[in-house]
């Protein structure tokens, strides 16, 4: 065979390589396209909105940076990015320190499979109602003539109802944990439940103690699933507002408040230049909880 | 079966390659199947058997080379336009349909329209070749494993495919189905006249199914030719190695003898070969007589297989050696675990590859 | 041992998370039937009375307490999330199936699928209003927002029918096709009927995602509001029990839906366990 028949022939070899991955292109062509369209060019228009020229109801295309300077020269911005980032680290240690204990339990405590199951399902099953609906049911709870407060009198141990518990930074701490911390318990167990008892086993028989045990071994090997939580919660307490609006009585700004107040005055520009701070402490976080573990490897 | 086969040949293959990465699982393969003929292919695990099934059924794109089926080329001919069959090992039946509807599948779905009564008397007609008559209307999680093997075929048969590939379809038979399947498959295949290329891992198996032998080796084709002339004349040691009847030793050729860890061997037939290594079947030792060639090793065990009985020894330095007793040839010989014995051969017997 | 100790406590703990996971519904149920128009949304009970319920369903004599503007927005969110739901899933399907292949710009096509589903709904609602008033496009949920709601939901499909794929076994459909059956049937024949159960999980997720969805409708769905920002806007003012009693019966309709889900489900794990059985042998 000479050379030239060996070029021809592999070219007319290549084909059905090609057709196939063409087919595969055309097949995730329009995912790729409506996440184009309408995530990546919306996320741009974010950025690029936020160094245009705000009038009083309009936008205009014209570079400036004073809705930075507006952002950044404001005491209440400021603070509500402070607030943000107060809130995100306690809801977090907050969904850690609760739902850790419950997944150590259903993770490693449980052998029975369908208990385990079923213990799951019952963290599961409060997401089948409406989200706001969730937030709504702290208010009966937490208020002044609440649930709480009034079971606490029945009970003697306070006299007067506590009225901190309703509009304050707690309350908004105690609903995004109700609703948060199942999205920590599950990696978490997920990560528990892998681990193999004979471990644990050596271990008890070398004499450690079950505190020692948790420190040196079940903690470390649960890291995984807790920073996959820890990125779950964060990315939902960062872009949050409705639990703000709802059970702070508009005390608590998080910066997906000041948005949307932005949003209904019109002022893009504004709003936009909160996204983009939001887009980048998201980001930071993200690339900062990845660099704790090497998920590829651990998963 | 030789007279089946008939001019012409149905399957062609030209200079066939297959990379992954830049590792070729079949390097320029080429041979022909003629019709009504029957190929067994033989080699060792990862020998690119199931890789050269796949490009021929065109599952799998070879970066060169060329498949013609009846003098057409179907290199590029996506695989449900090239009327071959395929029969999986783990025979991919249709989980949700049943037995019926598996067999029928090809032919209600195919390119052919024809009618559902035409369909169904095809149909009954397979399963009734096959064997599965009252089976119809089972799942098919509901019949044996020989049971699905013979719905694999049906379906595959039912639609008259130009050629059949088969890939190790007994595999995941037990040795007793194995051998009742393996008659069965030759019955049907005859019935029919469909050219069959058979992979198997069995070296009986493809002695007693093939009027052709390939041996595959790291994606090339060592030796190509009827059965029995594979085994006689083994084209290569790693032929005769993995043909799984021959002892094979290493070493090399100084003046009339094939020198060996164990001694020099006289020599009598010569083949060309490209490593040097000396064969002898293992139905050919003998303790009884010394003749002619041999070399003495240590008795360790025995196993029966049936119509022949095989007994293991082992030279000083470590080498193990069968030797198989046909039971025919009367009662076997018994051996004392840990003495050593002359094993020896007639010269004419073995195999030099120089 | 102290694990032993540990045990019951932790026990007792897990009893006391599920309690603080239920609590606040416990307490919303019961409110839901206080009494109406006067008993507000608080203990006590003053008396019972499905007042509420039939407040929501517009069968109360009208009060100071104006309905919640159901009808319309229910309507809407249903058939936002049908469409979501139908788009999402064919959508992640395809794109499901183009990853059972090795293409170029593959994990590149992952992150940008994945990403929708991590970008926090204010962010992408913002971004989505920005596009359309810059363009001057108007808003409309059956545009906007139903762009926004498949951008959610479609990583969720995509995922879970990337784990039916993971497990599924190509050789049937390689069988199909040595029979001379042509891809699109092959895939109509085999592959769906094999990953239906797959395609009704991520329809599920779809659907409730979809339906609860509220912070990137917000900014994106114009002036007709959805079931969720009808709920949103009584964030605002004083809320009344019929709220409530509302949230009780997206809860119970939700659950209709999941049962729904589960019927769907054991049809077809009869298939399901015939595939499990084939491959067991
Ligand atoms: N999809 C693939 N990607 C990369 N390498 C592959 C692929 N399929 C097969 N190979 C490689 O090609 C070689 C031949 O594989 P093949 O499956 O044909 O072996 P085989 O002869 O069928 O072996 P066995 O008897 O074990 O089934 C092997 O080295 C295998 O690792
Ligand atoms: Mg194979």
């Amino acid at each position: 065979m000479t050379a030239t028949e060996i070029i021809v022939e592999a070219a007319d070899a290549t084909p059905p390589r090609s057709t196939r991955s063409v087919g595969a292109y055309l097949l995730i062509a329009p995912a790729i396209v409506w996440m184009t369209l309408f995530l990546v060019v919306p996320m741009a228009m974010i950025v690029y909105v936020s160094f245009w020229t705000q009038t009083t109801f309009k936008i205009e295309p014209k570079l400036t940076l004073d809705s930075w300077q507006t952002f950044f020269s404001s005491s209440t911005y400021i603070s509500s990015l402070w607030t943000t980032v107060r809130i995100w680290l306690t809801v977090l240690a907050m969904t850690f320190l609760v739902g850790y204990p419950t997944a150590l339990f259903v993770g490693l405590f449980v052998k029975n499979k369908t208990l385990q199951t079923t213990l799951l399902v019952l963290c599961v099953i409060p997401f089948w109602t409406s989200f706001l609906i969730r937030v709504l049911a702290w208010r009966p709870m937490l208020g002044k003539e609440g649930a709480i407060n009034i079971l606490l009198m029945k009970a003697g141990i306070i006299q007067q109802p506590i009225e901190a518990l309703l509009f304050t930074d707690l309350s908004v701490v105690i609903g995004m944990t109700q609703i948060y911390v199942v999205f920590m318990v599950g990696p978490i167990a997920f990560m528990l439940g892998r681990i193999d008892p004979n471990i644990l086993e050596a271990a008890r028989d070398l004499g450690a103690g079950f505190w020692r045990i948790l420190r040196k071994i079940i903690f470390p090997l649960s890291l995984p699933g807790v920073v996959v939580g820890a990125i779950f919660v964060s990315v939902m307490v960062l872009g949050e507002f409705a639990t703000s609006a709802a059970l702070s009585g508009r005390k608590v700004n998080l910066l997906g408040n000041i948005i949307v107040t932005q949003v209904g005055s019109l002022k893009w520009a504004l709003a936009s230049v909160v996204g983009v701070i939001l887009t980048f402490i998201m980001g930071v976080v993200i690339a900062g909880l990845l660099r704790i573990v090497d998920l590829k490897k651990e998963l | 079966m030789r007279a089946h086969v008939a001019e012409g040949s149905v399957l062609r293959l030209e200079q066939l390659t297959k990379r992954f990465g830049d590792r070729a699982a079949l390097d320029k393969i080429s041979f022909s199947v003629n019709s009504g003929e029957y190929v067994s292919l033989l080699g060792p695990s990862g020998s690119g058997k199931t890789v050269l099934l796949r490009a021929i059924a065109g599952f799998e794109a070879p970066e060169e080379g060329r498949v013609s089926i009846v003098g057409e080329d179907v290199t590029r001919k996506p695989p449900h336009l090239r009327g071959i069959g395929f029969v999986f090992q783990n025979f991919a039946l249709f989980p949700h349909l049943s037995v019926f509807d598996n067999v029928a599948f090809g032919l209600r779905n195919g390119g052919d329209k024809r009618t559902e009564s035409d369909t169904r008397r095809r149909t009954l007609e397979m399963l009734d070749l096959v064997g599965l008559n009252g089976l119809e209307t089972r799942g098919v999680h509901q019949i044996s494993g020989g049971q699905k093997q013979r719905v694999a075929l049906a379906r595959t048969l039912v639609i008259k495919p130009k050629l059949v590939l088969l890939d190790e379809p007994l595999g995941a038979l037990d040795a007793n189905l194995r051998m009742r399947m393996r008659v069965e498959l030759r019955r049907i295949r005859e019935r029919l006249g469909i050219p069959f290329l058979h992979v198997t891992g069995s070296e009986s198996e493809a002695l007693a199914m093939g009027d052709r032998l390939i041996v595959l080796d790291r994606g090339a084709i060592s030796q190509f030719g009827p059965p029995g002339e594979v085994y006689e004349h083994p084209a290569n040691p790693n032929v005769a190695k993995f043909l799984n009847c021959y002892n094979v030793f290493d070493g090399s050729v100084q003046g009339d003898a094939f020198v060996t860890n164990h001694g020099p061997i006289p020599l009598a037939r010569r083949v060309a070969s490209s490593t040097p290594a000396y064969a002898v079947r293992y139905d050919r030792l003998t303790t009884r007589a010394d003749a002619g060639a041999g070399l003495s090793a240590a008795y360790i065990a025995s196993e029966y297989l049936g119509s022949a009985i095989m007994h293991f020894f082992e030279t000083p330095d470590g080498k193990v050696v069968e030797l198989e007793h046909h039971l025919s040839n009367g009662p076997p010989d018994a051996y004392e675990a840990g003495r050593t014995y002359r094993l020896s051969w007639r010269p004419e017997d073995g195999i030099a590859f120089v | 041992m102290e694990s032993r100790l540990l045990k019951p406590i932790l026990a007792v703990y897990v009893g006391l998370f599920l309690l603080f996971l239920y609590g606040p519904f416990i307490v919303l149920g019961i409110l839901s039937f206080q009494q109406g128009p006067e008993g507000g949304p608080q203990f006590p009970i003053q008396e019972w009375s499905v007042f509420w319920y039939k407040h929501i369903l517009g069968l109360a004599p009208p009060s100071r307490v104006s309905p919640l503007p159901i009808g319309i927005s229910l309507t809407r969110s249903l058939t936002l999330a049908g469409m979501t739901m139908v788009t999402s899933t064919v959508l992640g399907v395809m794109a499901a199936q183009a990853f059972r292949r090795n293409f170029k710009g593959k994990s590149a096509a992952f992150y940008l699928i994945v990403l929708g589903m991590i970008v926090p709904g204010v962010l992408v609602g913002l971004g989505s209003a920005l596009v359309a008033t810059t363009t001057g496009l108007e808003r409309h949920w059956y545009s906007t927002a139903f762009a926004t709601h498949v951008v959610y939901t479609l990583p969720f499909a995509f995922l879970v029918m990337l784990a039916i794929f993971n497990r599924f076994d190509a050789s049937v459909e390689e069988a199909a096709w040595s029979l001379g059956v042509p891809p699109a049937t092959t895939f109509r024949k085999v592959t769906f009927p094999l990953i239906f159960p797959g395609v009704l999980s991520a329809m599920l997720f779809a659907f409730t995602l979809s339906y609860d969805e509220f912070s990137r409708t917000l900014f994106s769905s114009g002036r007709e509001q959805t079931l969720p920002l009808a709920i949103y806007s009584t964030f605002a003012v004083e809320i009344h029990p019929n709220v409530f009693a509302f949230g009780v019966l997206t809860t119970l309709f939700s659950f209709a839906l999941l049962t729904v889900y589960a019927i769907l489900m054991t049809l077809s794990v009869r298939r399901a366990k015939r595939v499990a059985i084939q491959e067991a042998v």
